[in-house]
């Protein structure tokens, strides 16, 4: 808990000042029945009206008092706890923001969506609470005690007598909610895991007819944490009855021994009478002091959660790198050397080596499964490779400065992953500054300047989430546009033109001659791999051809089966 | 001054207008609104009335045996303890020890009874959303964030859970030592208790000010944590884009000011609420002090004794802390209608409507019609979609569409499989409007494998199984086997058994969609719409499940978009779409001797190729 309370620290000035205005609240709460005795003793039994009014006066000054510090406290404690919330929440998503692709594989969206939004509130609720109700508690808990040993030391001691055995109960009460609320929102985490699964598969789910089966899956992992949340709460209920059974028994061998006392004349019946009513007032704060143990097992567990995060050491990019001068003739070039690489274990690529000369294109083919788009994703350093050396400009990737790299790189992935917005919002994600006349030439290229103008709110047309209300091919051209708009010198296209007809696509291949950016590009089609300059066949994660297509056309059978299969169907026609 | 116009910098988010609004609307639709949504819960809650019935016994055990404690203590050292009688005391123990037990239990079972009431409601109100959200049409979706509708399915209802869980035993126990403490009051005298009783108006004036502002901010709150939520969902999921495009920074830009608006609405929302217990608090110190001085006056006139002021300002602090508490308690309430109210919205949602009239169990022959349809996704729009198409497909045809990006391939599909209703004109299936099938008679006798392939975190088998569900794992297999998916799968870590992950990158693109033809192919429909269900599967595959695809077409009526022509030349006939609009339709041979648009369409391929 310790990184994650240390968020309070700048903030350490608004919650003293809350603190103390609470206790000037709590002052002002035990002062009142000694007025009230003034005002009996030096009003009422003296026959002294003024006082009475005095005293009165004095005693709705107080109450005024405790109102505006109250009130101002609450502003104090308010501030502290959102500003807390806010700064680890920001925290959290920065450290989340600089995680590598591999350790997103290690937390699901839905786990990471529970931490930055749940999580975070138990935690911020627990920390106002403290600030303003929770003190409260222990200290009347404790100045009773004080007044109750004050006045007979020998009776009170029978109320501390539960006291160990209350607290040994407690830790481990403590340590349970802990356990079983952690449980609990990791429950929350599946239930957000369905919950995202049902609304990104939505059409599937119509299509197949399965809102019964995927309901009946939410019913589980909903059941699951209604389960789990029964029992922590439960668990955690037990705190109260058993504070409150043994604070009545040492009540009663208050009175049991206590009568023996005033029997014997070792003590008056009024002190009794005190230190019992003392007793009454501390079991009055336990069912808040039993609140306040739920509530903070509950933070904790949270607050580990988040931790788990903030904590995270390895697994996250490294970004700095020294920038350096590149040679004319660098700039642009890929190379592969021996370059292995696996997920997970899961061997993907084997000794992969080849080379990629300034302005040339590059194609990229091989079976479903070879591995082209894991050999692209580690040019930009998605991954970094197992073994071996990836080099851009002829420097090691693993030396760039990562935000460098990522600029040298316009990237198109094999889904295109729209964001909500508008669509030259979409366009000009690229490039931050970039104004609409950038947007529409890179959305000339990509080709798709005329559909867009043809959307009555042109380039404002809202997209949905993912872009769901566009076609394939649509969303397909806004993602090249989007990375065309860099003018980087590398171009990288995952299968990314998959969903385009024949005369769109060729067009687009004209444009992006103009790029004379280096290009490497994946693709099912013959057609497309003949226009590159080489063509790298990948089969199972090894190199089985690499060369131009007049070369593997006569040397590689791989390559002469492709071509083949593409001649049949196209024969057929 | 400059402060308290902006308290540590957080601007104000309710304006002068905001608070005036409510105040007009405070009759009208808005008390509804409230009650409506409480009695939404209550409906829910009240279910289980059994259980919250025992509850309620409990809780009136656990009030009067708090009471009787005392009681018998003050008896027991009047009786006993003072006279020095201290061998009657020991029955008295006995009873106190009976009494302090039973007090324990009490308090336990009716937590325990409750947690029970109120995380069923919780799942029930859950589990409502989501089979809602099921049963909302495609349209819904289209312009929603998935996170901002996460965030009403967890963070929105938890906010209901933590109020049900002690609002309800709050509440009563409070009316309950509220109703007894002001009898007693009332017993000892009428004139001190209408003394007290002069804070109440105060104490409602106060209340209403206050939660016309927390009402309001709670809201925002709730919608500032959706927004929230949306934000983060979108961005984890397209991770890699931002990392392709460095920009994180950017994004943590966009982050951050979202989560400064929640900061801003949950300080207000914070600061407000926590005027309650502070002004409640000092309604009770103006009652003390009016209970102790006019009190004071009053003896001294001889109208009252010194004791009745002193038991009457006991009794009068009793009197206000359920009070106290019932005014937190309101606040917290006000919370919770702030989620459940963002919660039904979804649930008010018009749902699909079934407007099928035949049974369930109609059987399809397969013939699709399209009758001069016209279609546009949004009302608004002016733009149609699909302009006056009109065609017809018999029975184990083959259809390929064809055209260019956006022509509204995908969009006929969609109608076919009625995730949308047409604006004009009918699709009809064996010459029937398919509204007047019911979707499940429709979708039982369709497979559809869609452009972007959907995995769900669950086992190959249970992934594959999905288009049938009483598919015997032999029947997978075999579907795998067809799709040429088999060879992949048993190179993964644990074969048909290995859990698949949504976002993972554990299997291709390419993968997926052969695991999601494997899944049609289970399916064994009566109509088969394919969108680009090989785009990204290499042609060496994509020719080796051609057979089998061919295959599965047999006898079946089949709906074909695919971009690489040659992978519809077993279509039996062609429809040519442009801009919405059928321009072409007819066998391909006719096509090409009819030298139109699709023969241009071939020949340029055939160039580029």
């Amino acid at each position: 808990m310790k990184t994650v309370f240390s968020y309070i620290k700048p903030y350490k000035w608004p919650a003293l000042i809350a603190l103390t205005l609470m206790l000037i609240e709590l002052f002002v709460e035990l002062v009142q029945p000694l007025i009230m005795a003034k005002i009996i003793d030096e009003g009422i039994l003296a026959s002294n009206g003024d006082a009475i009014w005095l005293w009165g006066a004095v005693m709705f000054g107080l109450a005024l008092v405790a109102l505006i510090s109250g009130i101002t406290n609450s502003y104090f404690s308010s501030h502290a706890a959102q500003s807390f919330g806010y700064d680890l929440r920001n925290e959290l998503f920065s450290k989340i923001q600089s995680f590598t692709m591999a350790t997103y594989l290690k937390f699901p969206t839905s786990s990471l969506i529970t931490r930055l939004t749940s999580d975070i509130t138990q935690v911020q609720n627990v920390f106002f609470m403290s600030l303003r109700i929770m003190l409260r508690a222990p200290l009347a808990v404790i100045g009773s005690m004080i007044m109750a040993f004050a006045v007979n030391a020998k009776m009170a001691l029978f109320l501390v007598i539960g006291a160990p055995i209350l607290l040994l109960f407690l830790a481990f009460m403590v340590k349970r909610g802990v356990a079983y609320f952690s449980h609990v929102q990791n429950r929350l985490d599946r239930v957000n895991r369905v919950l995202q699964e049902g609304l990104q598969a939505v059409r599937l789910v119509k299509a197949y007819m399965r809102g019964q089966y995927e309901s009946s899956r939410f019913e589980k992992v909903a059941d699951a944490l209604k389960f789990d949340t029964m029992k922590a709460l439960r668990t955690m209920e037990l705190i109260m009855p058993v504070l409150l059974l043994v604070m009545n028994f040492s009540l009663l061998a208050v009175l049991w021994f206590g009568a023996r006392e005033v029997s014997a004349g070792s003590a008056q019946v009024g002190d009794l009478v005190a230190v019992v009513n003392y007793a009454m007032r501390m079991t009055g704060a336990f069912s808040m002091f039993a609140f306040i143990i739920v509530a903070f097992a509950r933070a904790k567990a949270s607050a580990e959660r988040m931790e788990e995060i903030l904590l995270i050491e390895d697994g996250l990019e490294v970004r700095s790198g020294q920038a350096i001068d590149f040679a004319e003739e660098q700039l642009g070039t890929v190379r592969f050397n021996n370059v292995s690489f696996a997920y997970n274990d899961t061997p993907v690529l084997r000794n992969v080596s080849f080379d990629v000369k300034q302005g040339e294109k590059l194609a990229i083919m091989g079976a479903t499964g070879a591995g082209k788009s894991s050999l692209l994703s580690l040019i930009p350093r998605f991954y970094e490779a197992t073994s071996g050396t990836v080099f851009v400009n002829g420097r090691n990737v693993l030396d760039w400065d990562l935000d460098a790299l990522r600029a040298m790189i316009g990237f198109v992935p094999q889904q295109s992953l729209l964001f909500t917005g508008s669509i030259s919002e979409n366009v000009g994600w690229g490039k931050v500054d970039a104004g609409l006349g950038e947007i529409e030439a890179a959305a000339a290229k990509a080709q798709i300047h005329e559909a867009v103008e043809s959307f009555p709110n042109a380039y404002n047309t809202r997209v949905g989430q993912k872009g769901v209300n566009l076609s394939g091919g649509q969303k397909q051209r806004l993602s090249i546009a989007r990375a065309l708009i860099r003018k980087s010198q590398i171009l990288i296209l995952d299968d990314s033109t998959s969903a385009l007809d024949v005369k769109t696509e060729a067009a687009l291949w004209d444009a992006l001659e103009e790029e004379r950016a280096t290009m490497l590009v994946v693709t099912q089609k013959i057609r497309t791999a003949r226009g590159a300059d080489r063509i790298l066949l990948l089969d199972a994660g090894q190199v089985v051809g690499f060369g131009s297509h007049s070369e593997l056309v006569q040397t590689n059978e791989l390559y002469k089966k492709i071509a083949q299969s593409q001649q049949e169907q196209g024969e057929h026609s | 001054m400059k402060f308290l116009e902006k308290p540590f910098g957080y601007e104000r988010v309710l304006t002068k207008e905001d608070l005036q609004k409510k105040v007009v609307k405070k009759k009208g639709p808005r008390a509804s609104d409230w009650k409506s949504t409480l009695g939404r819960i209550w409906k829910i809650v009240d279910e289980q009335r059994a259980l919250l019935v025992m509850v309620l016994l409990m809780v009136v055990v656990s009030s009067a045996l708090a009471l009787i404690g005392p009681f018998l203590i003050g008896k027991m050292i009047d009786h006993y303890i003072v006279p020095g009688n201290f061998k009657a005391m020991l029955p008295m123990i006995v009873a106190l020890i009976a009494i302090y037990i039973v007090l324990s239990v009490s308090l336990y079972l009716q937590n325990y009874w409750m947690i029970g009431v109120a995380q069923q409601t919780i799942y029930r109100m859950r589990t409502g959303v989501f089979h809602k959200l099921l049963r909302l049409p495609v349209s819904f979706f289209d312009k929603r964030q998935h996170g901002e509708l996460m965030s009403r399915a967890t963070n929105d209802i938890e906010t209901v859970s933590a109020t049900l869980n002690s609002a309800f035993i709050q509440v009563f126990s409070s009316v309950l030592t509220l109703t007894g403490t002001f009898i007693v009051m009332m017993y000892l005298s009428p004139l001190l208790t209408l003394l007290t009783m002069t804070i109440i108006p105060i104490m409602f004036i106060a209340m209403q000010w206050i939660t016309r502002r927390t009402g309001k901010l709670f809201k925002e709150q709730q919608a500032a944590v959706g927004a929230l939520n949306g934000m983060i969902e979108e961005t984890i999921s397209g991770q890699r884009v931002i990392k392709a495009f460095s920009q994180e920074e950017r994004v943590k830009e966009e982050f951050r000011e979202k989560s400064a608006l929640l900061r801003k609405t949950g300080f207000w929302a914070l600061a407000y609420s926590g005027y309650i217990p502070k002004v409640m608090n000092a309604l009770n110190n103006a009652s003390f002090a009016i209970v102790a001085g006019i009190g004071g006056i009053l003896a001294l006139n001889e109208y009252v004794t010194i004791g009745t002021i002193v038991i009457f300002t006991e009794y009068a602090r009793q009197f206000t802390r359920p009070l106290n508490d019932l005014a937190n308690q309101f606040n917290t309430v006000l919370s919770a209608i702030a989620g459940a109210e963002r919660v039904f919205a979804i649930m008010d949602e018009p749902a699909e409507v079934e407007t099928g009239r035949l049974p369930a169990d109609h059987q399809l022959h397969g013939a699709v019609a399209f009758s001069d349809v016209s279609f546009k996704y949004e009302q608004a729009e002016e733009e149609y979609t699909l302009r006056h198409v009109s065609f017809k497909v018999e029975p184990g045809q083959t259809a390929a569409l064809v055209g260019a990006t956006g022509a509204g391939k995908t969009t006929i599909m969609q109608l076919i499989a009625r995730f949308y209703d047409v604006d004009e004109g009918a699709v009809l299936f064996d010459d029937v409007d398919v509204r007047d099938l019911t979707r499940e008679t429709l979708r039982s006798q369709m497979a559809f494998v869609l452009q972007d392939p959907f995995l769900f975190e669950a086992s190959v088998y249970e992934n594959i199984r999905y288009g049938k569900l009483d598919a015997s794992d032999a029947d997978i297999v075999e579907a795998a086997k067809k799709a040429n998916a088999h060879d992949f799968i048993t190179k993964l870590p644990n074969g048909y058994e290995t859990v698949l992950t949504a976002d993972g990158s554990e299997i291709s693109q390419g993968q997926k969609q052969l695991l999601s033809i494997a899944r049609a192919l289970v399916a064994d429909p009566v109509i088969l719409l394919l969108d680009e269900a090989t785009s990204s599967i290499d042609t060496v595959t994509e020719l080796k499940i051609q057979e089998a695809l061919e295959v599965l077409m047999q006898g079946r009526t089949s709906f074909v978009i695919a971009h690489r022509l040659n992978t519809i030349r077993s279509a039996d006939v062609v429809f040519v779409m442009q801009k919405g609009e059928l321009v072409e339709a007819g066998p391909q041979s006719d096509l090409i001797a009819k030298g139109g648009i699709y023969a241009s369409m071939l020949k340029a391929q055939e160039d580029l190729a």
